[in-house]
């Protein structure tokens, strides 16, 4: 009983930064852009806010400005990804991609003078998890329930016929983006912050790619989200506590969260659930063009 | 402002368009190095002058251009039909995986081992990326998460070789495979690690796949697929074949890209991170730089390969962090795909 | 540029006709990992530090995160550039190093912790196998449980022998205890070092030491108030109440003597085939601390003051057992040493003979594990 509650305990802990980001690419991702910059906007959040907390004399008061921060650097490199993916419409596949490489890059660059420094003020962690669950059950009430979840949707569905309706496409899809971003940032400062209150360059390890394939995962749904992070972040946990066991190579432990988010995703093929993802996912939109 | 549509973009626009594109990024990244506090100038005299007039930095940048070139070649071609494989890294190491099997464990006559190595290497990497094709293909699964996944997998894949049952008898407890025989090498010019033999097979390739995309009916299948997947189908085209072919084309390129590293240069198998130096992901850029044609991957791969060179040469000389290269990648790649809508659309000024 | 182009043919010229008298010393280190970590990178730039400070003349430079397949390539850039010693830090440039001490007979090679030398390529290593022990004795003395946690980066020769000094110190205390080891398959990973040493708590492991890059252990630990030895550089400071004491290396005073043997002549490119600098804690490049100068965090110190062991038959403190041992490692001769036999491995089989010790080439190649230690080993000789 102890080991599972532990064991979930490990989950939430480890699943936070994931949902935190998965449901800020939620949120851009139901406005019809794809951000696969996630880890990039990640490693920026992480920096900016050790840097604001570490700066401002590791005082209590100052993680709220800390947290602010991070999510300002993440939204402000989303809208870069919103300039050339909505304005100039470019590809948003590989726009992400170039995010991550800069976001990755300018971090490590900047952040050269904060390495080895460690913070003392360790926050807890359960407030996170729970600020991140709850906010899932916010964006959950906004999508299905309000007019501005509405219109976000609409937006990412058929965005032709929201235009009719006098709905400001781009600007809804400028805002999706930077509270997407926002969010990113926000799970980066958790990792730094909380997780493990310290920055190294390369300290984000591939969590934002598994919240961008959490996404899908989860079928672009909020609540949904909550599951899936805990999900992977109990696997992720599992493949330390399993190893040793029945003599199974540890490797084959290490690599089993990936393998069983594509079984799934090939599962959530076979039943047809790929019908969830918003219909003009990935598409720029220009009036007057079908 | 507005813009205006253009039907078919002459050569010469993609042309200024892009080099506008590559000046933009330049001074971007300048005003990130100023940030840094280096002087930008100094930075860019520094990168070219150990590059392009240096014999060691024209074999640098060879070097580097090899992986880019092989790997960049076949994602040109996926990402023309719409499929983003962005799990190159992965099928390079699978590659290397096969090629490494090859030479170790199959007693081919010595004339024959290498060839066999490329064979299986190119075999490795294609069936890799046939996985996330099929998935794609079969149950809509997206290509992005599953050739993404299959990166991590491939590693795992590695350490448990090298770690495990491929353990080197020379190795000493140290987690890498045995050395390759003399004749598993593949050659170098002297006393540089620029293994031509590879180098000349990307050229091969880049060019055959140019003429496969312009001159045969697979080509053509390929390019509608692309283009018009609507139009496509009223064709009769399957694009589940087509997306095959893809797929055994660009997971093989970046297969034969292991066979380089390991072959040409490591001679065993090594842990992941250090065999290869990010090259599926920089391959990204060295695609997109080439507009969908295969055959001006043999300018952006030098392209690409000139910047990592002279990124090294940052690290060396003005002692820059190694994330340098991953900003200069970054902006680069920005500016290309943001420059891309000057291409299709003329700017008018005024209304 | 015209200068930096006389600069860098003038000092080609200097090799190629050969420096005999190697009065411009210019040493050049080539790093695996970024100088900002606190693992391994960051110590070797420590040292190269002090060195330029301790050595007049001495010119240094140095270039991080460099991949096997680059080394080459550095290489001639610094050779070019004016470098007569190279240090390659780690062992995974071992094939590479050779080879360019093939290429450049004229320059000293220097590679850590490999087995491959030439006539101008020695090797170089500060050990902390002694020191484990010392800390081992002291995780006996404070596990409750029994179980002493242990995060490991590779199952490579390095980490057996640290983990089974350790574990033989653990047992010496306390005989029924086990180390239960976890790998990360990563030098630097601070998401995985974290859940690893999670999992080791949930475990019931109560004590927790490490063998890879980052404090992630440490501060995890904290976090739950369980004890950990730091790894490597001064950690005290992640986490100042639960840092027992730790393994502290100082590559400076290694790098000291060797560039000042190569200045004054003692080592030259035709003399190295056979130099191999394996320091421990009697040279002083490895020491017991939490933090430069505490071997023991004084807020242990009244615990491992009360535990107690048998040695020799006689009943002692844990911590002055500890102090005895540290001062007798760092003598000039050594009394002891914590591989000295007779040693079975794990499975009961004799490893070191009464009365012998471990060779260096033993220890460089071990394979087996100490009883005590739990864990998944891929390739453990039978």
């Amino acid at each position: 009983m102890e080991e599972i509650l532990n064991a979930l305990a490990r989950a939430f802990s480890f699943g936070t930064p994931l949902l935190i980001a998965c449901l800020g690419a939620i949120i851009n991702e139901r406005a019809g852009v794809v951000n696969l910059g996630v880890e990039g906007m990640m490693a920026l959040g992480a920096l900016a806010g050790f840097a604001v907390a570490f700066g401002s004399g590791l005082g209590d008061g100052n993680l709220w400005l800390a947290l602010l921060a991070a999510m300002l650097a993440g939204a402000l490199a989303a809208l870069l990804h919103g300039f050339v993916t909505i304005s100039l419409r470019a590809n948003q596949f590989v726009s992400g991609l170039a995010l991550t490489m800069l976001g990755l890059g300018v971090a490590g660059l900047l952040g050269k003078r904060f390495e080895g420094q460690p913070l003392f003020n360790q926050p807890p962690e359960w407030p996170f998890t729970l600020g991140a669950i709850g906010l899932a059950a916010l964006l959950a009430f906004v999508f299905y329930a309000t007019k501005i979840g509405l219109s976000l949707r609409s937006v990412g569905e058929n965005p032709a016929a929201a235009d009719l309706l006098g709905i400001n496409v781009l600007l809804v899809r400028y805002a999706a983006v930077a509270a997407g971003g926002s969010l990113a940032g926000l799970a980066g400062a958790y990792l730094s912050l909380v997780y493990r209150p310290s920055w190294t360059d390369g300290m984000t390890g591939g969590l934002g790619w598994i919240a961008v394939a959490l996404v899908v995962f989860v079928g672009w749904s909020p609540l949904r989200a909550v599951f899936g992070a805990v999900f992977f972040g109990l696997l992720y946990y599992l493949q330390f506590r399993l190893q040793g066991q029945g003599g199974i190579p540890s490797e084959v432990f290490a690599s089993l969260p990936y393998i069983l988010v594509i079984l799934v995703l090939a599962l959530s093929g076979l039943r047809r659930q790929q019908g969830n993802a918003p219909e003009a996912l990935g598409r720029p939109y220009q009036r007057g063009e079908r | 402002m507005r813009l205006e549509p253009l039907v078919n973009p002459s050569r010469y626009r993609v042309l200024w368009v892009t080099l506008a594109a590559v000046g933009v990024a330049f001074v971007i990244a300048g005003g990130l190095f100023a940030a840094y506090g280096l002087n930008p100038l100094e930075a860019y005299r520094t990168m070219l002058t150990g590059t392009l007039f240096d014999p060691k930095g024209i074999q640098e940048t060879l070097r580097r251009s090899i992986p880019l070139l092989l790997i960049g070649v076949g994602l040109t071609l996926a990402f023309r039909t719409q499929f983003f494989n962005i799990g190159a890294e992965g099928q390079l190491l699978v590659g290397a995986v096969f090629a490494a099997g090859v030479a170790l464990f199959w007693p081919l006559p010595p004339v024959l081992s290498l060839p066999g190595m490329v064979l299986a290497g190119a075999l490795g990497g294609a069936l890799w990326c046939l996985i996330a094709a099929w998935l794609k293909s079969r149950l809509s699964v997206n290509e992005i998460l599953t050739t993404l996944m299959l990166n991590y997998v491939a590693q795992s894949l590695v350490i448990f070789l090298i770690n495990g049952p491929w353990k080197g008898k020379d190795a000493r407890g140290y987690i890498y495979s045995d050395r390759f025989a003399e004749y598993q090498q593949i050659a170098v010019f002297p006393g540089t690690n620029v293994h031509w033999p590879t180098l000349l097979l990307g050229v091969l390739l880049a060019l055959a796949l140019q003429f496969v995309l312009n001159r045969t009916t697979v080509g053509f299948q390929m390019r509608v697929v692309g283009e018009n997947p609507g139009a496509a189908r009223y064709a009769g085209i399957s694009s589940a074949r087509v997306l095959l072919w893809i797929a055994l084309i660009t997971g093989g390129a970046a297969g034969l890209a292991g066979v380089g590293e390991i072959a040409g240069i490591h001679h065993r198998l090594i842990e992941p991170m250090q065999l290869s130096s990010g090259y599926g992901f920089t391959a990204i850029i060295v695609a997109w730089l080439a507009r969908g044609n295969p055959a001006l991957v043999l300018l952006s791969a030098p392209l690409m390969g000139l910047i990592l060179a002279g990124g090294d040469l940052l690290k060396v000389s003005l002692n820059m962090p190694f994330r340098v290269v991953d900003v200069f990648s970054g902006v680069m790649l920005m500016c290309l795909i943001g420059s891309e809508i000057f291409l299709r659309n003329r700017v008018r000024w005024g209304r | 540029m015209g200068k930096s182009w006389l600069v860098s043919i003038v000092a080609a010229l200097g090799l190629s006709f050969g420096m005999a008298q190697q009065t411009n010393l210019k040493a050049c280190f080539i790093y695996v990992g970024p100088v900002g970590d606190v693992g391994w990178t960051f110590a070797h730039d420590e040292a190269r530090r002090a060195a330029e400070k301790a050595i007049p003349g001495l010119q240094t430079q140095f270039v991080e995160s460099v991949k096997p397949a680059d080394t080459l390539a550095t290489v001639d850039r610094l050779v070019s550039g004016g470098c007569n010693v190279i240090f390659t830090t780690s062992f995974d440039f071992m094939d590479q190093t050779l080879e360019a001490a093939k290429k450049y007979p004229d320059v000293i090679f220097a590679h850590a912790s490999g087995f491959k030398r030439a006539p101008n390529m020695l090797t170089y290593m500060a050990d902390f196998y002694q020191i484990y022990y010392l800390n081992g004795l002291m995780a006996g003395a404070l596990t409750r449980s029994g179980k002493v946690g242990y995060v490991g980066a590779f199952p490579i020769p390095e980490l057996k022998r640290h983990i089974s000094a350790f574990a033989l110190g653990v047992r010496a205390v306390n005989p029924r205890a086990t180390v239960n080891v976890k790998w990360i398959n990563a030098w630097f990973d601070p998401v995985k070092a974290r859940e690893a040493a999670e999992a080791l708590m949930a475990e019931g492991n109560d004590i927790l030491a490490f063998t890879e890059d980052t404090a992630s252990v440490i501060q995890t630990a904290a976090r739950r108030k369980i004890p950990s030895f730091s790894h490597y550089n001064s950690m005290y400071r992640f986490a100042p109440d639960y840092v027992v004491s730790g393994q502290i290396v100082d590559w400076g005073v290694l790098y000291i003597d060797l560039l000042r043997k190569i200045q004054n002549g003692t080592y030259t490119t035709k003399n190295l085939q056979n130099v191999d600098y394996w320091w421990l804690a009697r040279e002083k490049a490895v020491m017991l601390g939490a933090q430069t100068g505490m071997p023991i965090n004084p807020k242990f110190e009244a615990a491992l003051k009360r535990a107690t062991m048998t040695v020799n038959g006689k009943r002692m403190s844990v911590y002055d057992r500890v102090m005895e041992l540290n001062k007798d490692i760092m003598s000039a001769n050594p009394k002891w040493d914590p591989f000295t036999g007779p040693i079975r491995d794990r499975n009961g089989v004799i490893r070191v003979p009464a009365g012998r010790r471990m060779t260096i080439k033993e220890l460089n190649e071990m394979q087996w594990m100490a009883p005590g230690v739990v864990g998944q080993v891929p390739d453990e000789p039978k």
